[in-house]
């Protein structure tokens, strides 16, 4: 459709305003991590001039960035603790493991879903599906307690194995999507030769579908890092992921809104990189494979 | 011959190895949970006994009867409803605004991407801050616009509470609609739209009549996706307003969690979640028959 220049000039406007209007709670957050208390508290609020200030996240990581402060200062006068670089930790060993998971169990039965016929696979695929219904609440509780049972409460197994758990439908679908890709053809002519189904999977499909693994690695790995609800119930004291672990820098004294701003653009900014990384498989992977780009 | 030979091969593959794993872990992730629920839903905690015990039916009586259980089933769906809404709508408008190869446009789409992988947690923070009474810029820019009286603490208020929640909601979620779409919208062919012009359809027509029904697979995907997850809403209201004022914000997952953490209520908050789950699958699955949504 040939559209005139002036029509042409109003629509770039008007989309960049859009999505500047969605960029701006990401801009404003991140402002927020680099003020001082008055900074933050002011009316009317400061939306660009502000003394800039790297003291938050000096005490969320307790290191000294060369401003004249240390990391002993990192407990506050109030008595938070905001000393979060080990709850980053957490979020990294969580997410990373829980992503391993996923992926060796997902790849596995995709790799069946996408080559093998057998009675009731359609039916198989839709329970696959239909797991991703549970609402977290209904698989938290019963897990609490057997957790419980077998002291995995508050340990990184526990919330790795249901971090896993959760991303298995996701990884599965995905998995399968990007199979189906790659033509039969290539594993008919290798079982020809003679080759079994492991080795053709192995040597042949899985190299050929690297770019589709690492695009649901990287979806599984967000997901486990976004997540709220499990590690919520699922840990108590020892480990806490970044979202949770913000949640309880809203104190009866106040909210450190500095501090959390700072853990939370900590936790922004690499999950921003590695979703830039995945642009060409973004909706493939929000749909579950169910829509190529 | 050869075509005999790969059939005979395939036909002796043994798909249990390769799924074991999976039906093991989904077994215990989906099938021991459900089960569970089930058992745990005719029974109750007793904290001064410190023992399970059984009731019977009675978790299930106390449903009809409990009010705040209709209001959380309410608050739900009414966020359920507004949320999907606004996402399909605004997110419709953003894509058909985008699709075009105008500067920078390309990089406006990867910036929108960015708010899917913020925790909602922290996104729920982040409107928390941006909805404050007393600085937050939200409220600042709505008493600006005469929108708001300063005297109205959004998230405090009953009436203005669901909407500050659903303003985090649906900034966060309204890009993946967009993404979804803009996918569907390049992905249309140009033909029928090169003969609607020489029949000088105009551009609401051709939308109408073309965009819409072919795009309805797409939209029936991500309005599925979506809708799973505005169902079993927690995040947000959780950070943002624990549930108040008063229930106005309380969701069904909210409720349900509550009453398990928060008042030892074992049996009746399993109870609430398997009310959760049977209508997550009951509307889930029409959807899909209705729609024909396949994977």
């Amino acid at each position: 459709m040939h559209q005139s220049r002036g029509i042409r000039t109003l629509r770039t406007i008007a989309g960049w305003l859009v999505v500047g209007v969605f960029f701006f709670p990401i801009y404003f957050w991140t402002t927020v991590a680099f003020r001082n208390a008055k900074d933050i508290f002011n009316w009317p609020p400061i939306f660009v001039d502000f003394e800039p200030t790297a003291r938050n996240f000096e005490q969320v990581f307790g290191i000294s960035l060369g401003f004249g402060f240390g990391a002993q200062e990192a407990v506050t006068p109030g008595g938070g603790n905001f000393y979060m670089a080990p709850r980053l930790w957490d979020s990294i060993v969580i997410a990373s493991m829980s992503t391993v998971l996923a992926i060796v169990v997902a790849t596995l039965a995709a790799y069946c879903l996408s080559r093998m016929h057998f009675r009731g696979r359609h039916e198989f695929v839709n329970w696959v599906l239909s797991t991703r219904m549970m609402p977290p609440v209904a698989v938290a509780v019963p897990m609490f307690f057997i957790f419980k049972q077998f002291s995995l409460l508050d340990t990184y197994l526990g919330v790795i194995l249901v971090h896993g758990l959760m991303n298995l439908p996701l990884a599965v679908l995905l998995m399968k999507s990007f199979f189906d890709d790659i033509p039969s053809e290539i594993d008919e002519s290798a079982l020809l030769d003679g080759a079994s189904r492991w080795t053709i999977f192995r040597r042949i499909v899985l190299p050929m579908a690297k770019g589709g693994i690492a695009a649901t690695a990287v979806l599984c790995f967000i997901f486990s890092w976004t997540e709220f609800l499990f590690v919520l119930t699922l840990t108590q004291t020892s480990i806490k992921t970044v979202p949770v672990v913000s949640s309880t820098f809203v104190t009866s004294i106040g909210t450190a809104w500095g501090n959390m701003a700072a853990l939370g653009a900590a936790a922004i900014v690499p999950a921003f990189i590695v979703i830039m990384l995945v642009q060409r498989h973004l909706v493939r992977g929000l749909t579950m494979g169910s829509l190529k780009q | 011959m050869a075509v005999a030979q790969v059939k005979r091969i395939a036909i002796s593959d043994s798909p249990i190895p390769w799924l074991a794993p999976l039906v093991a872990l989904l077994v215990v992730f989906t099938i021991y949970p459900l089960f569970y629920n089930i058992w745990l839903s005719f029974h109750e905690y007793f904290p001064r006994k410190r023992a399970i015990q059984f009731v019977g039916m009675q978790n299930w009586q106390q449903l009809w009867e409990d009010t705040r259980f209709w209001s959380s089933l309410g608050v739900t769906f009414v966020y359920f409803a507004i949320a999907l809404v606004f996402e399909i709508v605004l997110g419709m408008a953003i894509a058909l605004l985008l699709d075009a190869e105008l500067p920078g446009f390309g990089g406006l789409r990867a910036i929108l991407s960015l708010t899917l992988v913020i925790p909602p947690a922290i996104a729920g923070m982040m409107f928390l801050l941006m909805e404050d009474a007393q600085f937050g810029v939200l409220t600042y820019i709505l008493n600006s616009l005469g929108l708001l009286d300063k005297t109205t603490p959004i998230l405090a208020t009953s009436s203005t509470a669901l909407a500050g929640v659903l303003v985090a909601e649906i900034w966060q979620w309204t890009p993946f609609m967009v993404l979804i779409f803009m996918a569907g919208l390049r992905s249309l062919p140009a033909e029928p739209y090169e003969a609607a012009m020489i029949d000088g359809a105009s551009a609401f027509q051709m939308f109408r009549r073309l965009t819409l029904p072919m795009m309805s697979k797409v939209i029936a995907v991500a309005v599925l996706l979506r809708g799973i997850d505005l169902f079993r809403v927690f995040d947000y209201v959780f950070v943002m307003t624990s549930g108040g004022p008063g229930t106005a914000t309380y969701t069904l997952s909210l409720y349900a969690w509550q009453q398990t953490f928060s008042f030892i209520k074992w049996g009746y908050g399993a109870t609430l979640s398997l009310v959760s789950l049977a209508i997550i699958m009951v509307l889930a699955n029409i959807f899909i028959r209705v729609f024909k949504v396949r994977w």
